[in-house]
């Protein structure tokens, strides 16, 4: 068995007197693709704050290839290998497509800001590399098309992909996908699926999904974490899930725990 | 050779040319165009701030102060004991002490920038605006109670070493500078981190690092326009670089479009010539010119000059 990936311990992360993640335990081994869901304020995407470092936990840790996050900033955290994308789009509302994906390979060009002054070989090679990157990127996602058009003006459903491509940008191991498939149709869902599998397939990463529609949770993970008020109430493979009696109460309420079909 | 700059050689070379024919030309338009450069310099470095980086600043002419303040201590002060009493005018030991001078003033201004682009780290927007605003008035309180310096009076006698061609160089400089940086992969992050700072964070940039960048390169620039305005107008008051400064600065950036380099450099050439312009109407050149900015701000709200369809979105003030 190797190592874990990402190992969250006793993770806790509280506003005041709420607790949004209570003592949770999260391990994602290296190559796992896992779904983390949960009824609507259960906390997981308070869970994705906490591992990508907008949140502090109250107690407990994160850990990631082994090495601890606490106090780092959230952009060390991406520096490190964790990307993400966020449930309500965020794209840059004056950037272009092309432009989105080239700022994330900041992490990756080799000139500096002065270079940039001096206008050496050494510059010149660097932004056309960064551009080739993203070029490519785009290429593999369909999105070379709207190349320079303002991110804004895409359909709703390329938005979300391209903040799935600008978050592969900046090469991570381990991808947080939140909700990716909000708001989109069933056709859409159903290209989504192909598309988390063919990124998880091609990048060799490792995905943790926070994802309300069944069919895509059910689809793509290998296993599922449940949370329900900040407490993880089950863990298994989506077939489990589907039929433990805890998640369908979390969902539906006590007097549906005995079943979903007799009623 | 890049583009950028082959436009900042030709810059000089048009600098050089036009120093060259100085003795020729009317002193009014040099007058003229030594306020349009020291203008543009102070638009192009405050669109970085408040532009491209959206840190809104009603600082610039603290800014200003500083770089002013700092070069002429140099050429004032230790001047006489680095040249002499009289070199030749327009000499290269003038020169030389001219650049020196206004190197100390951006290096002075960009350190003053650091240390207000450290509460930028925690406001934003309207609370940023007073902390700059707060900025500038403390600056030229010390200044004005500062005996050394002149205090209220100022500073006065200073040599007249701004010449056409320092202002365009020192202009060509501020728009390669700024223009370099933004258009570079490097830069898109000033303008992710105004767009979306968490989303910026997330995409692996430290929006930190690039709000002090911002303040630091725009105060620089903003300290050698000030040892520009001082070495033109031979004497510098504290008075002179109150809010209002500010705000002529912040209204000639809005009006070209906040970030948009080209536009905020065009709006800077006209609202420098437009009370030249209003000249015969006398008195009411005041009345006439803010009547223009509230027209040009309702009919072009998105910047004069800027030509793009889409309506940016509006800035954080």
């Amino acid at each position: 068995m190797s190592a874990p990936l990402l190992q969250l311990t006793q993770a806790t992360v509280r506003f005041g007197g709420l607790t949004a993640v209570d003592a949770l335990d999260l391990t994602l081994k290296e190559g796992e693709l896992v779904g983390l869901i949960g009824p609507n304020g259960a906390g997981k995407t308070t869970a994705f704050n906490l591992i990508t470092g907008l949140y502090p936990p109250a107690t407990g840790s994160v850990a990631f290839a082994g090495r601890p996050l606490a106090g780092l900033a959230p952009h060390c955290i991406v520096a490190a290998g964790i990307a993400r994308t966020f449930q309500n789009i965020r794209l840059f509302g004056s950037l272009s497509v092309l432009d989105h994906v080239r700022a994330a390979g900041n992490l990756h060009r080799t000139a500096s800001p002065l270079h940039a002054l001096l206008r050496l070989r050494t510059f010149r090679e660097s932004e056309a590399a960064v551009t080739a990157c993203a070029d490519e990127l785009l290429a593999l996602f369909n999105l070379s098309c709207f190349r320079n058009a303002p991110a804004r003006s895409l359909p709703y459903g390329e938005q979300r992909r391209l903040e799935i491509v600008r978050a592969l940008a900046t090469r991570p191991r381990l991808l947080l996908l939140d909700e990716p498939a909000a708001g989109l149709n069933p056709q859409e869902k159903i290209e989504l699926v192909a598309l988390i599998q063919r990124v998880h397939r091609e990048f060799n990463l490792t995905i943790l999904l926070v994802e309300h529609s069944m069919r895509v949770v059910m689809g793509v993970c290998q296993r599922v974490a449940v949370l329900d008020h900040g407490k993880k109430i089950a863990e298994g493979s989506p077939e489990a899930i589907r039929q433990n009696p805890a998640v369908i109460e979390a969902y539906l309420g006590p007097d549906h725990a005995t079943g979903l079909f007799h009623h | 050779m890049p583009k950028p700059f082959l436009s900042f050689l030709l810059a000089l070379c048009g600098a050089w040319l036009v120093s060259a024919l100085s003795a020729h030309l009317d002193p009014y338009y040099l007058d003229v165009l030594i306020g349009v450069g020291i203008n543009i310099i102070l638009a192009v470095s405050l669109n970085l701030i408040a532009g491209h980086t959206g840190q809104f600043s009603l600082g610039h002419a603290g800014f200003m102060a500083v770089g002013a303040y700092a070069a002429t201590a140099v050429s004032l002060f230790l001047g006489p004991h680095l040249i002499g009493d009289s070199p030749t005018p327009g000499g290269l030991a003038e020169n030389t002490l001219f650049f020196a001078a206004l190197v100390a003033g951006g290096a002075a201004a960009a350190v003053a920038g650091l240390f207000v682009g450290i509460p930028s780290l925690r406001l934003r927007g309207d609370y940023l605006a007073l902390v700059t605003l707060g900025f500038g008035e403390i600056i030229r309180v010390l200044l004005q109670n500062f005996e050394p310096l002149g205090g209220a009076l100022g500073l006065n006698g200073i040599p007249p070493y701004t010449t056409p061609f320092w202002v365009i160089a020192a202009a060509a400089l501020t728009v390669f500078v700024v223009g370099c940086l933004v258009n570079s992969t490097y830069g898109l992050g000033f303008r992710a981190v105004r767009d979306d700072e968490i989303a910026a964070a997330a995409t692996g940039l430290n929006p930190s690092r690039y709000k002090v960048v911002a303040f630091t390169v725009g105060a620089f620039f903003a300290g050698i326009a000030g040892a520009l305005f001082g070495h033109f107008k031979l004497t510098i008051t504290p008075g002179g670089f109150d809010f209002t400064r500010s705000i002529e600065i912040v209204v000639i950036v809005i009006l070209g479009g906040l970030g948009n380099t080209l536009g905020v450099i065009l709006a800077a050439v006209l609202l420098t010539l437009l009370p030249e312009f209003l000249r015969p109407v006398a008195e009411y050149r005041l009345v006439l010119y803010a009547a223009l900015l509230i027209a040009i701000m309702l009919l072009r709200p998105q910047g004069l000059f800027n030509f793009s369809l889409r309506r940016p979105a509006a800035p954080r003030v």
